[in-house]
C-alpha cells in the first residue's frame, strides 16, 4: 500500500515507546488486542492523510501523528487511533515482522536525533521555570544529582522530587507528563532542560550565564520603576503635606502594585508602610507621627535610589523576596539546643526549636505551629515526626543530627519539607558543642556583635555567660521578671521576661533559677536568648538557662 | 546630642509639612544654624550634609526650572544619617551607663 511520503516517514520513525508517550501503556496494549481482531479495514488516501474505517469507527491518520482524528468522542489519543497507526505501519512496509522499526542500510535502527527538542531555546526554558526552579536545576547539576533519563523514540525523564515522569516527544506539544497537564508544564520544562544537560548542550556556566541574562532583563524594567518612585516622592516633598490631596494614598498604592509586578518586593513593602502612614495622616489618627512619615518616605526613596544605581548582582539582593523562599543548602550538621513555646497574635501557636550549625557556626530556627481556636485551653504537644525522624523534636533536644536535603530561608528558618531527612546522632551536653568564641563573657563584644537593631533575630541569638547574677524584685505592675547579669568588668546586661498567659513555664523556670542563686550566689548559669537594646540598656530576652555550665571549665 | 538630632529631624519634618515650593528659601537660616551647632559638637558629616542642603535650598529659589529630586535625595540622606547617629549614640549611652555604674561601685 502506497502511503503519502510524509506519513510513511512518520510511521517509520516511531516505535511502541512513542505510542505509549502519545497515550499510555494501557491504551497501547488494548489497541494491540484490537489489531489482532481487525480484518480488512477500508483504507483511503486523502491528500496527506490516510483514512481507516472499520465497524462504526473512522480514523484520519495524519502528521504529526498526535493530531490524528477519530469518530469516537475521545479528545485524547484513543485506542482506535493507535490501532489504525499500528495497522498502517504493518501494511505499509515500515514495520518488520516482529514489530521493529524500519532499519537503515547497515541493518541497525537509525538513532533518533530529537532536533526539535535540541532547538528549544534554553533561555525560554529558564523563564518558564523561574529563578527558584532554575537555581534548583543548577544546584543538582553542580552536586551531580541529575534525574534518570532513558532514550528510545521518546525521551523519558524521571523527576523523583516532583514526583513526575515526563515523556518528551516530537513534536514537543504531544509530550506527556504524569501530572496530566495538557500544557507545557514546569515538569516538562525541567525534563527538557535536564535532557539538554545530559546531551552536553547546556553546562553549569551556560546555565549561570542564562540565569544572569534573564535577571538583567527584569533589572531594566525594575530600574525604570525605581526612577518613577523617586520622582513621585520628590513631587510629594515639593508639594508638602499641608497641600497634598488625599489621592496621594492611591498614587502610592499604585506605585506599590507596579513594584510588585516588577518583582521588587522590598520596595513594595516600603511603599505600603508609607501608604499606611499617609492613611493615618488623612484620617487624623492618633497613631500618625510626621517624623515617622518622613522616615518611611526617606527609606522608600533611598531604596529606590540604591536599586536604580545597583550592579546586577546587588540588584537581586536589594530587590528582596516576596515571601520566605526556602533554598537548598545541602546537608547540615546540626545540634538541637532548646525549644520555646510560641504564642502568635495571628491565631497560631506551637513551639520554636533552636538549632546550632557546627559547620556554619550560626543558629537556625524551626517553627512547628498550629492554628488555635479562641478559648482553646488544651495544651498541645506536637504528634508529628518531622524529617522522618524516629522521635519528636522535643525528645531530640541536646542531640546532634544530620539534616540531608536541608532547605533554609534567608532569615535562617528551616523547612519542614518531606524532601529533608534527619539522621539522629549522639546526645551531647551543650558545653561540648559550642566553641569558645560563641560564649559571651565580655559584654562589650556582645554589644558590638549581636545587638544591632538591623540584625534579624537569628543573628541576635547568643549564649551569655555572666560572672554573677543579681536577681531584682518582680514588677507586679507591668508583670516583668528581671535580673542583672554582670560580667568580669562589671558591665550589666538586663535579663527581662514579661508574663504572658499560656507561657507560664518560663516564669516558673526563672523563679526557680532566682531561688537557686539566692541560696548559692556563686552559681554561674549560662543564658541563651535574644539580645536587644532599649534606651541606654543592653537587654536579653531569655530562651534557655543551663545552671551547671561551669562543669565544662572545671 | 539626642536633642540636637531631634531638632534636625523636626526641621526636615517641617520641610515635608510645608513643602519645598513654599518653605525652601525660608528654611535656609534654620538649616545653617543647625549646621553650625553640628560642627560645634563634632558631627562634621552632619554639618557638611546640612550645609549642602542649605546651599541647594537657596539655589532653588534662583532657578526657574526646578528639579527637586537631588534635594529630596539630600533630605533622605540626612534622615539616614540621623538614624545611624541615633544607633551609635545608643551604643555610647549603654557604654556610658556601664562606666557610670563602675564609678559608683568603685571604692571612694
Amino acid at each position: 500500500m502506497e502511503l503519502p511520503q510524509q506519513l510513511a516517514a512518520a510511521l517509520g520513525a516511531i516505535d511502541e515507546d512513542y505510542l505509549v508517550g502519545l497515550s499510555n501503556k494501557g491504551t497501547v496494549n488494548r489497541a494491540k488486542k484490537d489489531l489482532a481482531a481487525l480484518t480488512d479495514p477500508q483504507v483511503e488516501i486523502n491528500g496527506a492523510c490516510a483514512v481507516v474505517r472499520w465497524g462504526d469507527v473512522e480514523c484520519e491518520i495524519r502528521t504529526p501523528l498526535g493530531e490524528s482524528r477519530c469518530s469516537c468522542p475521545s479528545s485524547s489519543i484513543c485506542r482506535h487511533r493507535i490501532t489504525a497507526i499500528l495497522w498502517l505501519r504493518e501494511h505499509s512496509g515500515q514495520e518488520g515482522p516482529r514489530g521493529e522499526t524500519a532499519c537503515g542500510e547497515d541493518g541497525e535502527a537509525a538513532p533518533r536525533r530529537f532536533e526539535e527538542l535540541a532547538a528549544y531555546p534554553t533561555e525560554k526554558l529558564l523563564r518558564q521555570l523561574g529563578v527558584k526552579q532554575s537555581s534548583a536545576v543548577l544546584f543538582r547539576l553542580e552536586s551531580g544529582s541529575l534525574p534518570r533519563i532513558s532514550q528510545t523514540s521518546v525521551v523519558t525523564v524521571e523527576l523523583p522530587w516532583a514526583p513526575a515522569t515526563v515523556r518528551l516527544l516530537e513534536p514537543l506539544e504531544h509530550s506527556t507528563c504524569t501530572c496530566h497537564s495538557k500544557s507545557f508544564c514546569s515538569h516538562k520544562a525541567q525534563a527538557l532542560l535536564y535532557w539538554k544537560i545530559a546531551e552536553g548542550m547546556v553546562d553549569a556556566d551556560t546555565l549561570k550565564e542564562a540565569l544572569r541574562t534573564s535577571e538583567n532583563r527584569s533589572c531594566e524594567e525594575g530600574k525604570g520603576i525605581c526612577q518613577a518612585v523617586q520622582e513621585m516622592l520628590s513631587a510629594q516633598m515639593t508639594t508638602g503635606l499641608s497641600r497634598i490631596p488625599d489621592s496621594v494614598c492611591d498614587t502610592v498604592e499604585r506605585m506599590a502594585s507596579l513594584c510588585h509586578t516588577a518583582k521588587l518586593p522590598s520596595l513594595e513593602r516600603s511603599l505600603r508602610r508609607l501608604h499606611r502612614e499617609y492613611t493615618y495622616y488623612f484620617n487624623r489618627s492618633a497613631l500618625y507621627r510626621d517624623t515617622k512619615l518622613l522616615r518611611f518616605l526617606a527609606q522608600s526613596f533611598r531604596l529606590a535610589q540604591q536599586l536604580e544605581q545597583a550592579e546586577d548582582s546587588a540588584y537581586q539582593r536589594l530587590a528582596g523576596a516576596f515571601r520566605d523562599e526556602y533554598l537548598n543548602v545541602g546537608p547540615l550538621q546540626l545540634y538541637l539546643l532548646t525549644e520555646r513555646a510560641f504564642l502568635g497574635n495571628n491565631g497560631y501557636s506551637g513551639a520554636v526549636y533552636y538549632f546550632w550549625s557546627c559547620q556554619k557556626h550560626r543558629f537556625y530556627t524551626f517553627y512547628q505551629l498550629r492554628p488555635v481556636q479562641e478559648g482553646d485551653q488544651r495544651r498541645w504537644s506536637p504528634p508529628e515526626f518531622v524529617w522522618k525522624m524516629p522521635c519528636t523534636l522535643h525528645h531530640a533536644i541536646h542531640t546532634r543530627l544530620e539534616l540531608n536535603g536541608a532547605r533554609v530561608s534567608h532569615s535562617g528558618k528551616l523547612s519542614s519539607t518531606e524532601q529533608c531527612e534527619a539522621v539522629l546522632g549522639p546526645s551531647e551536653e551543650p558545653w561540648n558543642v559550642f566553641p569558645e568564641d560563641e560564649i559571651f563573657t565580655d559584654f562589650a563584644r556582645l554589644l558590638h556583635e549581636r545587638s544591632s537593631p538591623h540584625l534579624p533575630e537569628s543573628q541576635r541569638l547568643a549564649l551569655v555567660y555572666p560572672r554573677r547574677c543579681v536577681p531584682r524584685k518582680y514588677d507586679t505592675v507591668h508583670q516583668v521578671f528581671s535580673m542583672e547579669l554582670v560580667d568580669e568588668e562589671g558591665r550589666i546586661v538586663y535579663l527581662e521576661s514579661t508574663y504572658r498567659h499560656g507561657v507560664d513555664e518560663t516564669m516558673e523556670h526563672l523563679e526557680g533559677i532566682t531561688e537557686q542563686i539566692r541560696k548559692n550566689p556563686q552559681l554561674r548559669p549560662m543564658f541563651f536568648g535574644t539580645v536587644y537594646r532599649e534606651e541606654d540598656k543592653l537587654k536579653l530576652f531569655p530562651i534557655e538557662i543551663v545552671t551547671d555550665w561551669g562543669a565544662r571549665n572545671e | 546630642m539626642n536633642e540636637l538630632l531631634g531638632r534636625i529631624e523636626q526641621a526636615l519634618a517641617d520641610l515635608l509639612q510645608s513643602g519645598l515650593s513654599t518653605r525652601a528659601a525660608a528654611a535656609g537660616p534654620e538649616i545653617h544654624a543647625l549646621a553650625e551647632e553640628c560642627e560645634r559638637v563634632g558631627l562634621h558629616t552632619g554639618a557638611a550634609l546640612l550645609t549642602e542642603l542649605e546651599s541647594a535650598l537657596m539655589q532653588r529659589s534662583r532657578t526657574i526650572i526646578k528639579n527637586d529630586v537631588p534635594i529630596t535625595a539630600m533630605i533622605c540622606r540626612l534622615e539616614q544619617y540621623l538614624e545611624l547617629c541615633r544607633e551609635k549614640l545608643q551604643e555610647e549611652l549603654i557604654e556610658k551607663r556601664w562606666s557610670d555604674n563602675l564609678t559608683k561601685e568603685a571604692p571612694q
